[in-house]
């Protein structure tokens, strides 16, 4: 049956309708007279232009015609249309800038309009889509990805959006964002890491044993139901009397507050998915799998990493990516507790009022949980028997 | 030559297997028969120590089994069993390659073996051997399971329900193949079934097992004529046991012998030497003749048969 008889699919159409209404009804971007006013918004026509207006309402139309009359030759199409799109994007806030924002005020600065957030929230929907509808290779969607992260890091360094509030932001915090980088990923990854080990130490000793099943379990469970920022809240008081206790913990960095209970309460969460996955995934081996390979002669040692392992791999792999997204996101609440890290941006955001520099904790916080996604899922389906 | 001497095995207060003595000799293919949960795989189980026994005692070649390494004695025991257990991770070369592996053959011998086996079981080396569990059928992953079992050239083999989970037509395949791969390497072997027709077609003896016992330990022919039990008659079916009987000889031992093979038309629907009588006689019956010519593998006649003799034979 040829594709073009398929059913149509209606989700792309409905996307760029949808994309469509936002970005004239919405506003795509804002000029402000400094960091704290809220300013004026444009809607596209307004910020953009008859050209910039124009040439993005051609192409939502274009993309509704193409994804009516699907064909396998126009599903290329589509993802070569959609990926250019995305890329060229911030082109549109370069001639907002261009066009809107007065020349006489070293304090004013341009802000991104939920339009244009809209806007790149339903391209990337409809590219999602496309991907997955023309069965896409792993080598081809890692390239539009690549392409388009590389096409808007190219552009935000360009002069023309150096008058983006986001940008400015970044340029007044450069070395802290360097360094809030480095300790959300040392904090996340190193709390992954070592409740990888714990976990599967435990899953091994459950395996092993029964009985211990029910407790252990229990326990991660447990510490999984306390609010993270209780839990936070909760290590401050025995680990500051730790310190003050034995002064040699506070040279090695070890306080009531810090990165010691953010490390503490980061590998207390991350202990339930891992034990369990891990758990799940080495009891789950086929009987009659390692029966046979018992049968042909192999010890358990052989059993274990030449079998049980390699099957459990990817249920394990599962396990470590929830962990890594979920300590991702909680390592940026652990700024409340002077951790450091992505979260402190947003934090200072908050209680500034400036949304941009909300952004800036943000955006890389969600930036880093999508990287850490698309990697260990690839390291996943790789790893799965085909 | 495996020897089970008063073997016990006890799950807790429940006797699985209840004081057997058999002797298994080298080359010969003892089938266990007998219905679920009457001790026949606990048994073959015993006897590559997957399982331990409770008491007795468990010889091959003399020598008891528990003073051996149990990876060394499984080594040189072929495996299979119904479900295949073939590794979902690895490719068909890999899976069975696993025994040559373990006993540290050099890669090239091992991919020699490898391929041998693959075109004994009748699967192509070039295509196959790349493939993955899931992509075989039932039948092929069968096959790739009994070509690991003899991939190490082991003296025994084990095989508990090999074709237990395969449709009618593909289990006689491979119970075809058995016996022609039996007659090419003499295996000692030790069988595990439920099902009394594949028994027969491939047992040189035959060990009727119930409620953890051996019952009868003979050869198909003597099961069948002279069943120890009212469970053995039950079990190889008062109807039709003067059919099995001729199941269990080929055309090629009764007929008469032309002096010179020739060559002839081809018929339609033609006997062959090692068909058995039951087939011969079912053709008579259908085409309503009295005299079969019969034919070698080659599609030379090389003899014929008369109702007379297939009759006496069986008899």
């Amino acid at each position: 049956m040829p594709v073009s008889t398929k059913p149509p699919t209606r989700v792309l159409p409905a996307l760029a309708l949808a994309a469509f209404a936002c970005v004239w009804l919405l506003d795509l971007g804002v000029v402000q007279p400094n960091r704290i006013v809220s300013g004026t918004g444009y809607g596209l026509y307004a910020a953009t232009g008859w050209f910039g207006a124009v040439v993005v309402s051609f192409l939502l139309a274009v993309v509704i015609v193409l994804a009516t009359r699907l064909t396998p030759k126009r599903f290329g199409a589509l993802i070569l249309l959609l990926t250019t799109a995305l890329m060229a994007q911030p082109l549109l806030l370069e001639v907002f800038a261009l066009r809107k924002l007065p020349e006489d005020s070293a304090y004013a600065r341009i802000g991104i309009g939920a339009g244009f957030w809209c806007l790149a929230f339903f391209l990337a929907l409809m590219l999602l889509e496309t991907l997955g509808r023309y069965k896409a290779s792993r080598r081809l969607q890692f390239s539009v990805v690549l392409l388009v992260v590389v096409s808007w890091w190219f552009c935000a360094s360009r002069e023309g959006l150096s008058s983006l509030s986001l940008i400015r932001e970044y340029a007044n915090r450069a070395d802290q964002f360097s360094q809030a980088l480095t300790t959300h990923l040392s904090l996340s990854l190193g709390a992954v890491a070592i409740s990888a080990v714990l976990a599967f130490g435990l899953a091994l000793a459950m395996v092993r044993r029964e009985r211990l099943r029910r407790p252990l379990l229990g326990l991660v469970s447990f510490m999984q139901t306390i609010p993270s920022l209780a839990l936070f809240g909760l290590l401050i008081a025995p680990l500051g009397a730790l310190s003050a206790a034995y002064p040699f913990l506070q040279t090695l960095g070890i306080r009531g507050i810090g990165w010691a209970p953010a490390m503490l309460a980061l590998i207390a969460y991350s202990l339930l998915p891992m034990v369990r996955n891990t758990y799940v995934a080495l009891m789950e081996v086929p009987e009659p799998v390692v029966d046979a390979g018992r049968g042909m002669g192999m010890n358990e040692r052989q059993i274990f990493f030449k079998v049980k392992l390699p099957l459990a791999l990817p249920v394990i792999i599962e396990g470590v990516r929830i962990t890594t997204i979920q300590a991702i996101g909680l390592t940026a609440v652990a700024a409340l507790i002077g951790a450091g890290g992505f979260g402190t941006f947003i934090f200072q955001g908050l209680g500034q009022a400036a949304m941009d520099l909300v952004l800036l904790g943000a955006l890389p916080t969600v930036f880093l949980a999508l990287a850490a996604d698309a990697i260990l899922s690839a390291l996943k389906f790789q790893r799965a028997p085909r | 030559m495996i020897e089970l001497k008063g073997v016990t095995r006890r799950f807790g207060d429940a006797v699985a297997v209840d004081n057997i003595n058999l002797t298994i000799e080298t080359g010969e293919v003892c089938v266990l028969v007998g219905s679920s949960g009457c001790g026949k795989s606990t048994t073959l189980r015993m006897i590559n120590r997957l399982l331990p026994r409770t008491s007795g005692e468990i010889l091959v070649d003399g020598e008891d089994i528990n003073n051996a390494d149990p990876e060394a004695l499984r080594l040189n025991m072929g495996y299979a069993i119904q479900s295949t257990g073939l590794f979902p991770h690895w490719t068909v070369a890999r899976n069975i390659g696993v025994v040559p592996d373990l006993l540290k053959w050099p890669a090239r011998k091992r991919d020699e073996r490898v391929s041998e086996l693959l075109t004994l079981l009748g699967l192509d080396p070039a295509t196959d051997a790349i493939k993955y569990p899931h992509q075989l059928s039932g039948g092929q992953a069968q096959r790739v399971g009994v070509a690991r079992a003899l991939a190490g050239d082991p003296n025994i083999l084990l095989m508990d329900e090999p074709f237990g989970a395969l449709d009618a037509i593909t289990r006689e395949n491979l119970q075809q193949e058995m016996l022609r791969i039996q007659r090419h390497l003499n295996k000692t072997t030790v069988f595990v079934t439920h099902d009394i027709d594949e028994a027969l077609k491939l047992a040189t003896r035959i060990a009727v097992m119930d409620q953890g016992r051996i019952i009868q330990h003979d050869t198909p022919e003597a099961i069948l004529r002279r069943p120890a039990s009212a469970f053995v008659e039950n079990l190889i079916g008062k109807g039709d046991r003067g059919l099995k009987l001729l199941g269990l000889r080929t055309v090629g031992d009764v007929m008469a012998r032309h002096l010179l093979p020739s060559q002839s038309e081809p018929l339609v629907e033609v006997l062959k030497e090692t068909d058995s009588l039951r087939v011969a006689l079912s053709i008579m019956v259908w085409q309503n003749s009295d005299e079969l010519p019969v034919f070698s593998e080659a599609g030379e006649a090389v003899g014929k048969v008369t109702r007379e003799q297939l009759l006496q034979g069986g008899a």
